[in-house]
Parts: structure tokens; C-alpha cells; sequence
């Protein structure tokens, strides 16, 4: 197969104040992945997109060289360009895609590690009936259920995900108007399978994200954890039509005294009062899955 | 972090370092006996300051979990400390699996991939790759890390820097588990399914009477001072079938003490349905191989660490107290009205089935 006819891809990454060993580390392991994913004839031109989100760039030019010496040498193309704005992850990737043309997408996050062989299990897993395909996370896995067989699932996490940049168009990218930071792959794997697509999980497409738990095993939530977490939430209900789900959350968020749940839910009222929230859809709740405050079946 | 013993300076010395000082400051000590003692000691500290990398992890494969390795090498290659090396003992491995290992190997990102030596053992057991790769190991601290485990990126990292604290001693980060099962993937590798969240279920922190009953400690969250082979001698005890983690953790806590890092820093997959040391050795080998394991460590003179002797007494008085309150208990029951009204009516139930009994003999001496 000719390279022209090979799928192309950019690796997307939204940086915000990073430190930058991290991303030349980052940049060091996709395009490794880009390199054997091109020995093994599954991959033709890629790029590795970088957009920095950060007040001022967190590249320096010796960090921008760095970065272009392991991309040229895996026969990529670097881009690095600086927002000048916190943009916000969806609106990131938006952006970023926006001034592409690869048949293929791949979001990442930038302090994310690919192994050699992520990017050929994640197109390998690609076709034309499948919408996004997401990695394993190690080494805390994410609890989602999935089919043994096909890998399907309730939604794809974007820390390391492969979309088609048609579907990407189709659907109108991430909603960023409503997600700035979390649940804005929840949405969009939901609108995937509204518009008719599979959502694959592609457990041998490993990706060490570098998650720490508590001594004893605990999930250590951030702040902005917390708030983004409960405010998306709160849109994701209304915007899957689960007017009865955002009432319980509201009754059991507002007896919550963490400063960021207040926040949250203060936001989600203000929305509401300014008409600013979401426009409803799944009115039939075909795809939308909320379980136990999960968005998933989880597996434990 | 915290060290096990009480009462001990901010950068605690080994026990046996601890155990030769006290032995040199002895008044009245022969001078000639405490210039050997420093030479000792100075022999040993030594090698905490030699080149060479900080870390040796030693890493065992049979090459028969391509997936669980591949997550292995990812762990180890996602590091937040690069300053150690890896010896991969290939041990037993199928030509067509050391093919796949290699593979694996061969395209890893090239500042992982040079730190990384691949060595192919044949024969013996669980220990007899070990043993090769200390021969090899240039760290100045030694770990085990075997093909089916998972990492945090800051394993490294915690015992680097415990190693500035626990000076010369085993080091001791906190373990959880996680439960997983084989399961073929969708593009038909031969993966598994994790199907728990990770649980600290082993203690965090060390302690030496407790390990002397069990193991709690899986290997990886131990490092131990290379000095402990090279110098002292110790080796993997190749007789043994299993236990061969425990052992060279007991013998090594008894001598050089143990600092323990209170930060979680890696996961023991707990396999359901696969094969595993638990699976693949019969009752009768684990049972042997503690006897063995406790039998030595009984044939000679140990070191316990500072605070140990009180301990001990304390769990003596303990036991004494218990076992006299539970005799005490047991009494009381024996004069109890309700005990001597119950025996009647055993001993009335009991007549049936002795009449019964006594008609089934006399019927089969017939």
C-alpha cells in the first residue's frame, strides 16, 4: 500500500502550564508509537499538534526543538501554536482540528505516555462504522464496563482516543459551549452512537497516565476536580433530557459544604436562569446511560 | 515517610551498622577490634556511595504474558527517575516467545531501550535468574519486578529518595492489590480484565514481628542495598520452590533493618483463573519452603531492630494474660448452672446413639 493511501493522522494535545519536560517526554513516546505504527504499514503522514492553552508559552525554542527531532525522525511534522488563552480542553481541540486535514484523529493528553504499539492497536481497531476508539489506562484503570468481543462501551475517555476527523466534522466536534473540562468526551461519545457510531474500548492500546492514589488506594480528587466534575454533571443530566436526574442531584449536591460543589451548583442555576444551558436531545434515553452517578456500567 | 523503630535520627543507619558501632564504643574495647570494626564499616558504606545507577531491577519473564510485560515495560519506561537500569532474565522462555520479548523490547523509546539488557536463563527455579541477575546488577539499591505487575511512576522515585534517610537499609513503599483475569481482546491478543480497584490491603509499613508470621510485602516494594548480596553475601536461596521474596526480605530486614515510605507505589495483579506461584506450586512445597524459609533464620544469631525486645515482651504479656482470662472463662462456663443442665441433657440425647451404636457392633460380630 502507497503511503498517500495509508490513514494520516495528527496526534492533538491541549497543553496548560505543563511543565515542559513532560511534553517533550510525551512527544518522545507518540511519535515512537507513529514510528512503528508506519513500520507496520497502518500509518501514512502524521502530525503531532500541540495547542498551549498556558498565559505564556511553556516552550521554550530549545523544548520546540527537542520536540521536532523526535517527530522528524518518526517522519512527522510538529505544530506548536500558543492560544494566548485558557481555552479549555474542548474548545483546545476544537481549535486544533479546525486547521487540520488528516483522515484521523487522535486526542491525548499531553502528559500522557503511548507505548510503541498504541497507535497501531487504536487503527487497528478503527473502521468506518466506528466513531472513537479509546486506550487502556494504566496504572488506574478506568472501571467502565466493555464487550469481551468488540470492545464497545458506553464512551470513550479522551486521554488517549482515536476519532475520524469526518465523524469529528459531522457531529460539530466537542460541545464546548457547555463542557470546559471534563465530561466533554462523555457527550461527545454519546452523540457518536446517537449519530449511529460505535464507541470501542481497545484494551492491548495501552497509555500510562500518571495518576497516584493515596496510601490507602484512594482517588486524591483535585479542586477543580470536584467543581468540574459536579457542574458537568449537573449539564450532562439536563442535556440528556434527565430533568428528574438533575432534580436529585441538585436536592443531594445542595446539602453538599464543599466549596467547589457550592460553586458548581450556583453556576448550573445561573445557567439556568440566563437560558444558557444546553439544548435537550435523547429525549427517549436511547444512549445516554447514568448509573449510580457513573456514566457507565462500571465493572467494579 | 517513617521509620519503623522509634526514637531514631533523622538519617537512620542499618542495623548492622548500628550494631558494630555499639559494639566500638564499647569502653574498654580492644583498639584493634574497633579498627576492624571501621574497616567493616567502612567496606560497606562504600558501596552506598559506588557509580553506577541507583536502581537494578531485576525483571523475570517466562514470556508467556505478552500483555501483562507489555504493561510492565510501560510502567517502568513512564518513570518520573530515570536513574536506574534493567536486567529482563528471559527465564525458561519459548524460542517464539523470546522473539515476542525481544520485539518488545527492541522498540521501546531509545532512552529506555538502552537501559535495558536482556539475559536468557535456563534451568533451576524461581530464584536461579535472580542470582543471575545480581551478578550482573551495577545499582547501588537492587529490585524485583516481575513481568505481570503494575507500577506508579514514582517507584523510582520514592526509594531514591528514601535511600537519603534510611541509610543502607531495605526500603519499604506501600503496596496495593488488584484483582484480573485472562480474557481474549478484541484484536485476539491474550489479555486479561482487571476486576477490582486497586486495595491497600497489605500493611504500610514494616514490621518485623509481623513478617516473621507472613510475608507482607510483595517484592517490587522492596529495594534492598546491593551490598546486602555483593558484600554480605546473601544470595536467592535456589533450593527453595517458592518464597524465595520472603526469604531474602527476612534475612535482609534482620540484618540491615527496614525504612518504610508511606507512599502507595505499585499494584500486585492478583490473577482469578490463570496461573500464578499460588496455582503452579502443590500445598506441600509453599509449606516446605516456609519451613526452610524459618529453619535458617533459627540456625543463626539475628539482629532485631531498636524497640524489638519490648515489643516482644509486650506481645508475651499479651498472650499469657489472654490465655489466663481464657482459662478463667472456660472455668466459669464448666460451673455454670446452664453448662450442668445442658451436659444432663447431652448425656440423656447421647444414650439413643450409643444404644444405636452398640446394636450396629453386635450385629456385625455376628
Amino acid at each position: 500500500m502507497s503511503q498517500a493511501s495509508l490513514p494520516s493522522v495528527d496526534i492533538q494535545s491541549v497543553i496548560y502550564l505543563n511543565d515542559p519536560s513532560e511534553i517533550v517526554r510525551g512527544a518522545e513516546f507518540s511519535a515512537n508509537s507513529a514510528r512503528f505504527a508506519r513500520s507496520e504499514g497502518l500509518l501514512g503522514d502524521w502530525r503531532l499538534v500541540l495547542g498551549d492553552c498556558s498565559p505564556e508559552p511553556v516552550l521554550s525554542a530549545d523544548d520546540q526543538q527537542a520536540i521536532r527531532d523526535h517527530v522528524e525522525k518518526a517522519g512527522g511534522v510538529l505544530s506548536y501554536r500558543h492560544f494566548g488563552k485558557n481555552l479549555g480542553s474542548a474548545a483546545g481541540h476544537n481549535a486544533l482540528a479546525e486547521g487540520g486535514d488528516s483522515r484521523l484523529i487522535v486526542i491525548l493528553n499531553p502528559d500522557a505516555l503511548m507505548a510503541f504499539d498504541t497507535l497501531s492497536s487504536l487503527l487497528g481497531a478503527m473502521d468506518e462504522n466506528v466513531g472513537i476508539v479509546e486506550s487502556r489506562q494504566i496504572p488506574v484503570e478506568h472501571p467502565k464496563d466493555f464487550e469481551e468481543a468488540t470492545g464497545d462501551t458506553s464512551w470513550a475517555s479522551t486521554a488517549c482516543a482515536l476519532t475520524s476527523r469526518k465523524v469529528f466534522d459531522e457531529v460539530g466536534g466537542f460541545d464546548s459551549e457547555t463542557f470546559f473540562l471534563y465530561c466533554d468526551d462523555v457527550d461527545y461519545s454519546w452523540r457518536l452512537r446517537i449519530a449511529g457510531y460505535r464507541v470501542r474500548f481497545e484494551p492491548a492500546a495501552r497509555l500510562f497516565h500518571d495518576k497516584r492514589l493515596t496510601s490507602s488506594a484512594d482517588w486524591p480528587a483535585s479542586s477543580a476536580e470536584v467543581y468540574y466534575s459536579a457542574e458537568a454533571a449537573l449539564l450532562l443530566a439536563h442535556k440528556y433530557s434527565r430533568d428528574d436526574l438533575v432534580e436529585s442531584l441538585l436536592a443531594q449536591l445542595d446539602l453538599d459544604r464543599d466549596s467547589g460543589v457550592i460553586r458548581a451548583v450556583a453556576e448550573y442555576r445561573r445557567r439556568v436562569a440566563t437560558n444558557t444551558t444546553p439544548a435537550q436531545i435523547d429525549a427517549d434515553h436511547s444512549v445516554a446511560e447514568f448509573v449510580n452517578g457513573n456514566y457507565a456500567v462500571h465493572r467494579f | 515517610m517513617t521509620d519503623t523503630t522509634d526514637a531514631q535520627p533523622a538519617v537512620s543507619e542499618s542495623s548492622l551498622l548500628l550494631f558494630l558501632d555499639n559494639l566500638a564504643r564499647r569502653d574498654g574495647a580492644n583498639s584493634e577490634f574497633v579498627a576492624a570494626l571501621d574497616t567493616a564499616r567502612e567496606v560497606l558504606l562504600s558501596e552506598l556511595d559506588s557509580s553506577g545507577p541507583f536502581l537494578t531491577v531485576l525483571m523475570r519473564t517466562q514470556g508467556r504474558r505478552l500483555e501483562p510485560f507489555k504493561d510492565a515495560l510501560l510502567c517502568l519506561a513512564a518513570q518520573s527517575s530515570t536513574d536506574f537500569e534493567i536486567i529482563l532474565l528471559a527465564h525458561g522462555a519459548e524460542a517464539d516467545d523470546l522473539v515476542e520479548l525481544r520485539h518488545a523490547v527492541d522498540n521501546q523509546v531509545e532512552s529506555f531501550r538502552s537501559r535495558i539488557s536482556i539475559v536468557e536463563v535456563e534451568g533451576g527455579g524461581r530464584a536461579t535468574p535472580l542470582n543471575r541477575g545480581l551478578s550482573l546488577a551495577r545499582g547501588r539499591y537492587v529490585a524485583v519486578f516481575d513481568d505481570d505487575d503494575v507500577l506508579f511512576a514514582n517507584w523510582v522515585e520514592e526509594f531514591l529518595i528514601a535511600s537519603e534517610v534510611g541509610h543502607g537499609k531495605l526500603l519499604r513503599s506501600i503496596a496495593a492489590t488488584q484483582n484480573a483475569a485472562p480474557e481474549t481482546w478484541p484484536q485476539g491478543e491474550l489479555g486479561f480484565r482487571t476486576s477490582t480497584w486497586p486495595n491497600a490491603a497489605y500493611a504500610k509499613s514494616f514490621d518485623q514481628l509481623d513478617h516473621l508470621d507472613v510475608n507482607h510485602s510483595p517484592f517490587m516494594s522492596v529495594a534492598f542495598p546491593r551490598y546486602l548480596f555483593s558484600s554480605l553475601g546473601l544470595t536467592f536461596d535456589e533450593q527453595l520452590d517458592v518464597c524465595e521474596d520472603w526469604d531474602v526480605i527476612l534475612q535482609g530486614s534482620l540484618t540491615l533493618g527496614v525504612h518504610s515510605i508511606d507512599a502507595l507505589t505499585c499494584i500486585y495483579r492478583r490473577w482469578e483463573g490463570g496461573s500464578s506461584s499460588y496455582t503452579s506450586h502443590s500445598r506441600e512445597q509453599w509449606m516446605r519452603s516456609e519451613k526452610r524459609v524459618i529453619d535458617r533464620l533459627d540456625n543463626a544469631p539475628q539482629l532485631l531492630p531498636v524497640g524489638q525486645i519490648a515489643r516482644i515482651r509486650d506481645r508475651r504479656v499479651y498472650i499469657t494474660n489472654n490465655n489466663d482470662e481464657a482459662a478463667r472463662q472456660l472455668h466459669e462456663i464448666h460451673i455454670s448452672k446452664s453448662f450442668r443442665l445442658v451436659q444432663r441433657i447431652r448425656h440423656i440425647l447421647a444414650r439413643p446413639r450409643q444404644i444405636v451404636a452398640g446394636a450396629k457392633r453386635r450385629i456385625k460380630a455376628l
